[in-house]
């Protein structure tokens, strides 16, 4: 009976947190509010733990199933495993791990910053760059790059079917930024005009490439065309073991919202919502541990997981 | 040890600043940093597999502290001395350790492309003249046309050498195998900065599908990534493009005289260094190798 309850308490952390802070990553609120559930769980053993953890997972992504909750839950799991390798009593493991799980915390909210610091020197004054829909840590890198008195101009992909282009346009107004916003269907013509192209990722895969709002694919592709350099900044804990070697090789519990999912009848009806771009278009993947190419990404992955 | 490393990043800014151009000078002192946290932690105790660089695996397994360099080490000193000559050793068996390697690439009969003059390229294509015969291709590189000294080198050597000018790459590439080239330096996503001319060359050769291999020894690898792309450029005096004598069209125009030119690694097909051939796109862990993550920025 504990269980249930202990669950929904779950859901309601994780949703409360995205309402009182907008600016959180879905990923961070996902690991903090499984933080709060290692807390208050009264299990004897690393095994009870680990099969609560993974209900709990479970639970989440039903909420959220977008990439970024499943690798932090991922990832969480195995920050769990990798703890419990060191110490074999039960609850001074316990103690180590929500010290550690707090610490992690820190360190990832300064991660937006970092990534910042990171890519800022990439935009030229003058420059004039093309985003995708809305991001918070593109957003965060426009505004260092501003801090550092450089002039430039953006270019938004309206992104239908939520528009979340124009509330980037609306952020970025905000910091004086002049902001033009284009159609989704306008990008290979506005190609020409651009210098550079800077998109956020829902999650990066194992090969290097990413997974981003549907529309990035294009994006790339038309950018390889013209030759302008293809620049994505994503937090570490994004990272998923993913290998998709096509678009049909993303889960579909990614491309589609929860709801969407428990409720439709004929997924092939529904409009994806994410799309996966290959690591041969992206130039370089600007993260809270260095400025990487793609295929150094694997290597990172390889060095968390093996 | 901090204030150790404190005063050698002073020293080593300094140095950068007074020639930017010349990258391997901060490259050795972030070689001689990494040295120094290297001897450090191993006398402070840490496990020789300890990982040095961020990882997503370090994220969530450490403790929190980051590593404090204060605790004094009397034998510190004799063991960074060492490892210091160590390098020093291998500095300087650099070039042949490439020669060594020349013997697999080069095959009989074929017509290998270079530019410019290069030591790393002359011993290397001298090594292989010992065993095969081959021909060499030599574009001149003006507007210093260093291509010449190179040419008479090799010729030395009874190497099959012909010189021709710059405007002549496409043309001659059809007929041309391998091209191998040196670098002045390379960053950190695999370009190089070459004398310019270089971006010519490997454009033609990836037209030809041609094989571009670059003999640069690991000293010149820079942790650098090319933000602005122009920051690197290093304009000398127009009086080889254009001479001063030519006075009345000087004042009407603009002459510019680069010594650098940028390569993307879409281009290149293998570096060739001391410690072997490599991809550009693994430029990234032979870095992580070299020099620790805090000291990009010196």
């Amino acid at each position: 009976t504990d269980a249930p309850r202990c669950l929904a308490d779950l859901i309601e952390t994780f949703r409360a947190q995205l309402r009182d802070d907008p600016d959180v990553a879905s990923a961070v609120a996902a690991i903090r509010a499984l933080l709060g559930f290692l807390k208050q769980d009264r299990g004897e053993t690393i095994q009870g733990l680990r099969s609560s953890l993974l209900a709990a997972i479970n639970t989440l992504s039903r909420v959220d199933s977008s990439v970024a909750v499943s690798s932090a839950g991922e990832l969480f799991l195995r920050f769990i495993s990798l703890t419990s390798l060191e110490y074999s009593d039960y609850s001074k493991c316990k103690e180590i791990m929500i010290e550690r799980g707090e610490i992690f915390l820190r360190k990832v909210s300064l991660s937006r910053n970092k990534i910042a610091k990171l890519c800022h020197p990439f935009i030229r004054d003058g420059a004039r760059i093309l985003t995708h829909a809305y991001s918070r840590v593109v957003l965060r890198v426009l505004e260092a790059a501003v801090e550092s008195k450089k002039r430039f101009s953006v270019y938004v992909t309206e992104s239908q079917p939520d528009q979340a282009g124009q509330k980037m346009a609306k952020a970025l107004r905000k910091l004086n930024i002049p902001v033009t916003v284009i159609l989704d269907a306008a990008v290979g013509y506005i190609m020409e005009k651009v210098d550079l192209v800077l998109v956020g990722a829902e999650g990066v895969v194992e090969s290097g490439g990413i997974i981003n709002k549907i529309g990035t694919n294009q994006i790339a592709v038309c950018a390889k065309a013209q030759n302008k350099p293809f620049y994505v900044v994503a937090e570490s804990f994004k990272f998923v073991r993913l290998f998709p070697l096509n678009q049909q090789d993303v889960p579909d519990k990614f491309k589609y919202k929860a709801d969407t999912l428990k409720t439709s009848q004929n997924l092939t009806e529904e409009h994806p919502w994410i799309d996966y771009t290959s690591p041969s278009l992206i130039t370089l993947l600007f993260t809270d541990l260095g400025v990487l190419t793609p295929s150094a990404v694997s290597d990172e992955l390889i060095k968390l997981y093996l | 040890s901090g204030e150790l490393m404190d005063l050698i990043r002073t020293e080593g800014r300094r140095m950068t600043a007074a020639q930017p151009s010349e990258t391997t000078v901060g490259n050795m002192v972030r070689r001689v940093l990494k040295v120094i946290r290297e001897e450090y932690g191993r006398l402070h105790g840490r496990s020789e597999e300890s990982d040095q660089q961020e990882s997503l695996h370090k994220l969530l397994t450490s403790g929190g502290l980051s590593e404090d360099f204060s605790t004094p080490y009397p034998l510190l000193r004799a063991n960074v001395i060492e490892a210091i000559n160590e390098l020093l050793i291998e500095l300087e068996g650099t070039t042949d350790n490439i020669a060594m390697q020349a013997l697999e690439h080069i095959h009989s009969n074929e017509v290998i492309m270079t530019i410019g003059y290069s030591r790393t390229v002359e011993a290397f294509l001298k090594e292989a003249a010992r065993k095969r015969k081959f021909q060499v291709i030599v574009a001149e590189c003006a507007p210093f046309c260093q291509g010449h000294e190179m040419a008479v080198r090799l010729s030395k050597e009874n190497i099959e050498t012909t010189v021709m000018s710059d405007a002549a790459i496409f043309a001659v590439m059809s007929r041309v195998n391998k091209v191998i080239i040196g670098t002045k330096t390379i960053l950190a996503n695999g370009a190089l900065i070459a004398v310019s001319g270089t971006h010519t060359l490997a454009l033609a050769a990836k037209h030809h599908s041609t094989p571009l291999i670059v003999c640069a020894p690991m000293f010149k690898l820079s942790p650098q990534f090319p933000n602005e792309e122009d920051s690197f450029h290093k304009f000398v005096s127009p009086q080889e493009v254009l001479p001063f004598t030519e006075g009345e069209i000087l004042a009407k125009i603009n002459v510019h005289c680069p010594v650098f030119d940028y390569v993307p690694p879409e281009l290149i097909t293998l570096f060739i260094s001391n410690i072997g051939g490599n991809a550009p796109s693994y430029i990234y862990r032979l870095m992580s190798e070299l020099y620790h993550p805090d000291d990009y920025e010196l």
